[in-house]
């Protein structure tokens, strides 16, 4: 399904802070980390943003600040429905109550986010249960057997307890928790990573399909470039709280524009011994967010970096349609990645 | 400089004997790097601890088993046979066979210095005491490309990022100046960009030093770039093996196939994935026969799920283990 071009969500100059205590015990001054500064994007119904960065970028952070599972510092989450968007950031945790079951979380970790205490049927409940979306008992098992179906699941399996299950029936599980109420919007939290190749292929192709028959939106947050591309329609790439590049899944890895974005597609080796493999080397280390570099916070890593880029933060502009980047000198670099075509069926020799 | 064969590894457990290990045989040439592949499950770490006999104490290692190493001395070690706590085992883990694994923070001593640790291998494995061992650290933090060496060298672990801790992990395990270098996920933790400096390091060294490579990982896209030589483990067997390029340009066996197939790609956003059907079993569940009959699209039955099937060989070093392959197989 394309997705329509009307927004569900706007997310406006986003800022979270975490407090890292006060420096000294009389020094009144704490320190503050700003994990997320000033993120701006909009997810549009039925459709799928791919969120990606290394670790400590901020990109589960961002995805919590949109579920307001954390407070934002700053900035605005608009959530549009039938009237007025709504802005979550202000909104208290009684207010949020009612707006919960719209928006749903699948984490990473498919052991220790199950219940191991409840039953597959009640962990899939949960959520109609904790919104008093329904009441029958008989409503919520229809409802319940429904999801568990489209989600691939024994119906026999309900009954049991999640240590039974491998970790790809486990993610199934997760995934049917996350849909059973209708959301508009489910974050993906690294859902696939720690899964096996074989298994996680799956997943993917589950959540493209669920995707296809209910409109949901969805933000998938990975480190994974390869598996964000087959499931996104369009990409977002982090690096250490801000976002360098935002464009369609076509646009971004055949022509990114961002010498960071070009760097990271570079690295990820492809499983094909006849393709050069040749990892644009970055310098040192990613930034401690703590002490991020002022400027283009890439800059001390980047390959291309001129003195402007130490001093002035680089604007998010326009390059081409829907293709948003930071950098100052991004329209100057030619980083186009030749495409691969699929690979011919090869005979059992 | 080390073959292996029929090497076979049960645990005892609270719900019986498990097997995770069947049979598994490979060899590593000088010089070379043995990648082994395989998903969760498939016994390629307990296959390689088994080489250093680092197993816990409720592993068996089956009798039939022959793990022979070329020392550098030229004398051949039956690494089976030796005792716990021997003179030789002592010498062959890390003097002669170097190990590193996925989680550095894990492997480190949090207590110590980095340069403590190091040279504290340096000592044991070469004899070099105080100065003259605190300078080889130091030359081996430079090789593996830490900044500052000479600061590095007495801080602690927790002081160092990922990337970092991983190029110490790498200096501490050359250190003892192995022959063959154990590998056991070692850039699964790390950033792609952190893991691309890793693999260039690690080849670079390799190619310098000549030394044997076992690289032990779940990702294909890994394997075509630092291995000469892969074998697919699935379920406690080598279900293929040959070369990097004849294992991933042409997969021989259903599961290698599946598994390349099942790989999403960057360079390539068109057709949709095809997954492998089914789930991997648990090691205490294996199916009879081929172990990955029951997810297989090309399964024979009758054959497939009760004969174990043999090991054909295609050409020189290439070999799978697969029904479909064996021409000696009577045609119902």
């Amino acid at each position: 399904m394309t997705p329509d071009t009307r927004p569900l969500i706007e997310i406006r100059d986003l800022e979270v802070s975490f407090d890292l205590g006060k420096r000294g015990f009389f020094s009144g001054t704490r320190k503050q980390l700003k994990a997320v500064d000033g993120v701006s994007f909009d997810i549009r119904r039925g459709e799928t943003v791919g969120l990606v960065g290394e670790s400590g970028s901020g990109k589960t952070t961002v995805g919590r600040a949109i579920l307001r599972v954390i407070a934002p510092s700053g900035g605005q989450v608009l959530l549009h429905g039938d009237g007025a968007p709504l802005d979550l950031v202000p909104l208290g945790p009684k207010a949020l109550r009612p707006l919960r079951p719209r928006m749903s979380l699948v984490f990473q970790d498919p052991y220790s986010s199950l219940n191991p205490r409840m039953t597959v049927r009640d962990i899939i409940a949960e959520p109609l249960v904790a919104a008093n979306l329904m009441r029958e008992r008989d409503q919520i098992d229809a409802r319940v057997r429904e999801i568990a179906a489209r989600c691939k699941l024994d119906l026999e399996h309900l009954r049991r307890f999640p240590h039974a299950f491998s970790g790809g029936q486990r993610q199934r599980i997760c995934i049917a928790r996350a849909l059973v109420a209708r959301p508009d919007f489910v974050v993906c939290d690294e859902s696939v990573s720690a899964l096996d190749v074989s298994i996680q292929a799956e997943i993917i192709n589950l959540l493209k399909d669920l995707q296809d028959e209910t409109g949901t939106s969805f933000l998938f947050i990975a480190h994974d470039l390869s598996v964000v591309a087959r499931i996104s329609h369009r990409v977002a790439v982090m690096y250490v709280g801000r976002f360098v590049e935002y464009a369609p899944t076509e646009s971004l890895f055949f022509h990114p524009r961002h010498p960071y974005t070009h760097a990271l597609l570079s690295a990820v080796p492809e499983p094909d011994p006849d393709l050069p493999f040749t990892p644009e080397r970055l310098l040192g280390e990613i930034p401690n967010p703590a002490d991020a570099p002022p400027g283009c916070r890439f800059h001390t890593r980047c390959p291309f970096a001129r003195p402007r880029c130490a001093l002035e933060v680089p604007d998010w502009r326009k390059l081409a349609s829907d293709h948003f980047v930071a950098c100052h000198y991004a329209g100057e670099f030619d980083f186009r990645r030749n495409r691969t075509s699929a690979p011919k069926e090869t005979e059992p020799t | 400089m080390l073959t292996v064969e029929n090497l076979s590894i049960s645990f005892r457990t609270d719900e019986g004997r498990i097997t995770p290990v069947q049979g598994v045989g490979f060899s590593v040439a000088e010089g070379r790097t043995l990648g082994i592949v395989g998903e969760s499950g498939s016994g390629k770490s307990v296959s390689t601890k088994a080489l250093m006999r680092l197993l816990p104490g409720n592993a068996e290692i089956d009798t039939k088993a022959r793990m022979r190493y070329i020392a550098k001395s030229g004398e051949e070690i039956a690494i089976e046979t030796l005792k716990a706590g021997s003179r030789t085992l002592r010498h062959l883990r890390g003097g002669e066979i170097g190990m590193i694994f996925q989680e550095p923070m894990a492997s480190f001593s949090p207590v110590y210095t980095i340069g403590n640790q190091i040279m504290e291998t340096i000592r044991l494995h070469r004899g070099l005491k105080g100065r003259a061992g605190r300078d080889l650290a130091v030359a081996m933090l430079t090789k593996v490309g830490i900044s500052n060496p000479s600061t590095r060298v007495d801080q602690y672990p927790h002081e160092l990022s990922g990337g970092m801790r991983q190029r110490a992990m790498i200096a501490l395990a050359l250190s003892a100046g192995p022959r063959l270098l154990i590998a056991d996920e070692p850039t699964t933790a790390l950033d792609v960009t952190i893991q691309a400096q890793v693999l260039d390091l690690m080849r670079g060294l390799q190619r310098d030093l000549g030394m044997g490579m076992i690289f032990i990982t779940h990702d294909l896209g890994v394997i075509a770039h630092v291995a000469d030589d892969v074998a697919v483990m699935y379920l406690g067997t080598i279900v293929e093996t040959g070369t990097a390029r004849e294992v991933l340009k042409s997969p021989a066996h259903p599961y290698t196939r599946g598994l390349i197939k099942a790989i999403p790609r960057a360079d390539r956003l068109d057709a949709r994935l095809e997954a492998v059907p089914g789930d991997i079993p648990s090691p205490s569940a294996r199916p009879a026969g081929c172990p990955f009959h029951p997810r297989c699209a090309e399964v024979i039955p009758g054959l497939c799920d009760r004969a174990t099937p043999p090991e054909v060989v295609l050409s020189e070093g290439r070999r799978v283990r697969c029904h479909l392959h064996d021409q000696t197989r009577a045609v119902a």
